[in-house]
């Protein structure tokens, strides 16, 4: 039998775009791709990446443009429905407004990033994938904007994402992850966005939130989770090609890589902390814990990857086994932390109801009864008695994570953990072990990080003198904006429309 | 009931369930498609439908676009067949697959003999023009009333098509082997259906072939390293070959006779069970670390061919991507079996074979 010959998808795809590149005369290559070889890694043959998207401008186009079509139209249909009412209750849409705050100039963030290695690579196919994705990571930011849009005219604390976002203490911590892969090497940055945190991460970061959205009644959220998901796919490829593309390339290449995945396993870990905090507390109806969420995606297909990344002489990253440590702790202490900061935060924080302090001994045992219930319990007891508690004074952060220096001990849950790194005479603190290795690896960079509470009491937040007008210089309206959840006029506001189920009044039908 | 499915470029058809997608179907016969999320909604395991009907079920609209089903595209996790079917999917095709059809066959037993104490090698006699297959591919042997087929590599070249050898090893509790081992004997007649698989020698790539065989699992690189040697392939060839000791090693004279005989190929062996035994002279241990002492200098610009049981397997492809040889240049049988279908192994999407 004679089979007729035909071209096939990925071969079509290559006489298509052979040739579309050229090697520089007038100017070297050096110069032209001069960020492509100082961080090390070694590349002999660019012809061997394998294009993880094989999608034409074209093709890419007419996708986007239809999907954009079918979300708009939804979010439509949400806005006039009064899709807000939905929500399972108001409290959760601090989780929505911590991702808008936080999550979504990551987006943006990750736009300009991937725009900047899109430049970077001498490698066509790289230059593209990278070219691709910077657009992605723009029309995510811009969809993300527009499906929360609505929630801003009925909820406070979300008018100023962009103004908070150079200025909020506690948005350093995403702000200063993404700033920290977009000052790195091309390569780096490819790493620690698209491998750690897009293919390694991505689930613990996209599942509890897009998950959690839907379980809590958010379809406009949830259908921007669709939209994006299918994107999504192709970034992690992308992760996946870039890392097996540097592995195989040059043996030189492995120790760097493994440096780079210690660190941005570790600094996405610490990010996701807040994302674990959102699951346990936020969401009031909840997915399921974050315990549960690292067993799954990190100790069960984490390790796996990292199984079979041992093929290539990458071993699991450093202290993976602390961050296993703590997943029946990092949740409450971050929870404990953000309720006391409340005064100077732009989203609501409070004690959670019976039946969830009881869901949370179901899912962390014995430790949640004798360390975190007890304290919840008597933070609720101080609150009765007409005494909620705030730190109205800004933590120490980490040079490194910038999340407030407070997690503990590995081996003890009732003992700070402090790392106290030194360079030029100047001490510098870190949260953690993981911290003070990658402090420790890049000095120079990380002691210009600007750390919030130093700068805030220099004067450099509008001169603000306490926490109460560093507030107000955020734009954060004392208990509307920031504070105690009950009693708020978010709460106040929720009661009255589900008593009632008018038609709400909006923010700027007030304002008028 | 079941559909005729066939995957281009490659060129091979499977057998898909009603109800049972594209890719589960693929996947369970050793084909891989790519894909990740596996419910819908990615759209990595996007296929085009070139002939026959499907259904798209449960697609996320936005995963699987409005121009992309006008224009026949369906998500290989969700869809499934209505009808005879021909998909082209994202995958390398393989120059040097000869593509013959897979035909059913009725032998008889024409030898048996013990090759070792636990394997036997069986000759099974076809009549007419034989069977028509590539080295390195396999037969579905139908067992007494046994209600599925069992999986055996060809030893024998393809030079003889009219005689067909499989070496069968008993396993422990194995039904079929038992009767194999047991009860077979010259005379009786045996169905198959052949050729099957996609383990042969990429013939037109140049590189050196390196062989890394263990247990039974020497039948494949018997018959690829007989029809390259019959060919008059001049291409560096080494067979590393591991058994358990002197007893269970098998062809040794075969293979030392061709390393006489030819230049071009030679033969290693190690036995890992064998430190008491004063009368082997050879290597002991396990091959991929005999494979490790005698590529130096690693392994990048060869090919390998890996078959025997799996934690060799495991073992030897960490060995090769030590030594810089990566996925594209390694190649291994993936006959899964009922039980590895069911409940597949934990793994990553790092590679797509291993």
């Amino acid at each position: 039998m004679v089979k007729a010959k035909r071209l096939g998808l990925k071969e079509r795809y290559s006489l298509m775009t052979r040739g579309l590149d050229w090697e520089t005369t007038y100017q070297p290559m050096d110069q032209v791709f001069p960020y492509d070889k100082y961080e090390g890694i070694k590349i002999l043959d660019w012809d061997k990446w394998e294009d993880p998207f094989r999608l034409t401008m074209e093709s890419y186009w007419k996708y986007q443009s239809e999907k954009e079509r079918k979300l708009y139209a939804i979010l439509d249909a949400f806005q006039q429905n009064n899709g807000q009412l939905n929500i399972s209750d108001a409290r959760y849409m601090s989780a929505v407004k911590l991702w808008l705050q936080g999550i979504t100039p990551l987006e943006y963030a990750a736009h300009r990033g991937f725009a900047h290695a899109g430049r970077a690579f001498r490698g066509a196919g790289a230059r593209v994938a990278c070219q691709m994705q910077s657009i992605d990571e723009l029309r995510h930011a811009q969809t993300q904007l527009h499906a929360f849009s609505h929630y801003n005219k009925f909820f406070n604390g979300m008018h100023g994402f962009a103004h908070i976002r150079d200025r909020a203490w506690y948005l350093s911590i995403p702000k200063s992850f993404f700033e920290d892969a977009m000052s790195a090497g091309p390569f780096e940055f490819v790493t620690s966005i698209s491998f750690a945190f897009e293919y390694v991460l991505t689930n613990l970061l996209f599942m509890p939130f897009v998950s959690g959205a839907a379980y809590n009644g958010d379809m406009a959220t949830t259908t921007f989770g669709f939209s994006a998901q299918s994107d999504e796919s192709r970034h992690m490829t992308l992760g996946l090609e870039v890392v097996k593309f540097m592995l195989e390339q040059h043996e030189d290449n492995v120790p760097i890589v493994q440096a780079w995945l210690d660190k941005w396993f570790w600094r996405g870990y610490r990010l996701l902390g807040l994302v674990g905090t959102m699951m346990d507390y936020m969401l009031p109806k909840k997915v399921m814990s974050w315990k549960e969420a690292w067993e799954i995606y990190w100790e069960g297909n984490g390790i796996a990857l990292f199984h079979d990344l041992n093929r290539y002489g990458i071993r699991l990253p450093k202290y993976h086994e602390v961050a296993t440590k703590e997943k029946t702790r990092v949740t409450h202490e971050l929870w404990a932390t953000l309720y006391q900061y409340g005064n100077a935060l732009g989203l609501h924080t409070w004690v959670p109801e019976d039946e969830e302090l009881d869901w949370m001994s179901e899912k962390y045992g014995e430790l949640f009864d004798t360390m975190y219930r007890p304290r919840l319990l008597f933070m609720r007891e101080q609150e009765n008695a007409g005494k909620r508690y705030f730190n109205n004074r800004l933590p120490m952060v980490c040079q490194v994570c910038q999340i407030p220096v407070f997690f503990t001990e590995p081996d003890d849950p009732q003992k700070i953990c402090v790392r106290i790194v030194e360079w030029a005479d100047t001490k510098h603190h870190c949260c953690s072990d993981g911290c003070a290795d990658i402090f420790n690896r890049e000095p120079e960079k990380f002691v210009q990080s600007l750390i919030p509470p130093q700068q805030i009491y220099r004067g450099e937040a509008g001169g603000a003198r306490d926490i109460f007008e560093y507030a107000e210089w955020l734009h954060l309206k004392k208990d509307v904006d920031t504070g105690e959840y009950r009693g708020s006029p978010d709460h106040k506001n929720w009661e009255a429309w589900r008593s009632e189920k008018p038609t709400p009044q909006t923010n700027s039908d007030e304002a008028a | 009931m079941s559909f005729r499915v066939t995957i281009e470029p490659l060129g091979e058809t499977i057998d898909v369930e009603v109800g049972q997608t594209i890719l589960d179907a693929a996947l369970r016969a050793g084909i891989w498609l790519p894909y990740a999320c596996n419910h819908g909604l990615c759209g990595t395991c996007k296929v085009n439908i070139l002939e026959g009907e499907i259904s798209h079920n449960h697609a996320s609209a936005f995963a699987l676009m409005d121009v992309e089903r006008d224009e026949n595209m369906t998500l290989a996790c969700c869809a499934t067949v209505d009808s005879d079917v021909v998909v082209e999917a994202e995958v390398d095709e393989e120059p040097d697959a000869e593509g013959y059809v897979i035909e059913d066959f009725l032998g008889i037993v024409a030898r048996v003999e013990q090759l070792t104490p636990t394997i036997k090698g069986v000759w099974i006699d076809v009549d007419g023009d034989g069977v028509a297959f590539q080295a390195g591919q396999y037969i579905n042997l139908s067992i007494g009333d046994m209600k599925h087929p069992r999986a055996f590599s060809i030893a024998s070249p393809p030079s003889s098509a009219n005689l067909i050898e499989l070496n069968i090893r008993l396993v422990d509790g194995g039904e079929g082997t038992a009767y194999l081992h047991n009860q077979l004997s010259v005379g009786d007649q045996l169905s198959f259906a052949a050729p099957l698989g996609r383990f042969f020698v990429r013939k037109s790539a140049l590189e050196p072939i390196i062989f890394l065989a263990g247990g039974s699992g020497l039948s494949s690189p018997k018959s690829m390293i007989l029809d390259l040697l019959e060919a008059g392939d001049s291409r560096e060839i080494t067979l590393l070959y591991g058994a358990r000791n002197q007893d269970e090693l098998y062809y040794f004279d075969l293979f030392s006779g061709l390393a006489r005989d030819h230049a071009n190929f030679t033969y290693l062996v190690s036995l890992s069970d064998a430190a008491d035994d004063q009368s082997w002279e050879g290597a002991r241990g396990l091959i991929h670390d005999l494979a490790t002492t005698h590529f130096e200098n690693g392994f990048a610009g060869h090919k390998a061919s890996l078959c025997g049981p799996p934690p060799m397997i495991d073992a030897c492809i960490t060995t090769l991507m030590r030594g810089r040889l990566f996925e594209e240049h390694i190649f291994m049988e993936s006959f899964l079996t009922a039980a590895d279908a069911l409940e597949p192994a934990r793994r990553s999407a790092l590679f797509k074979k291993f």
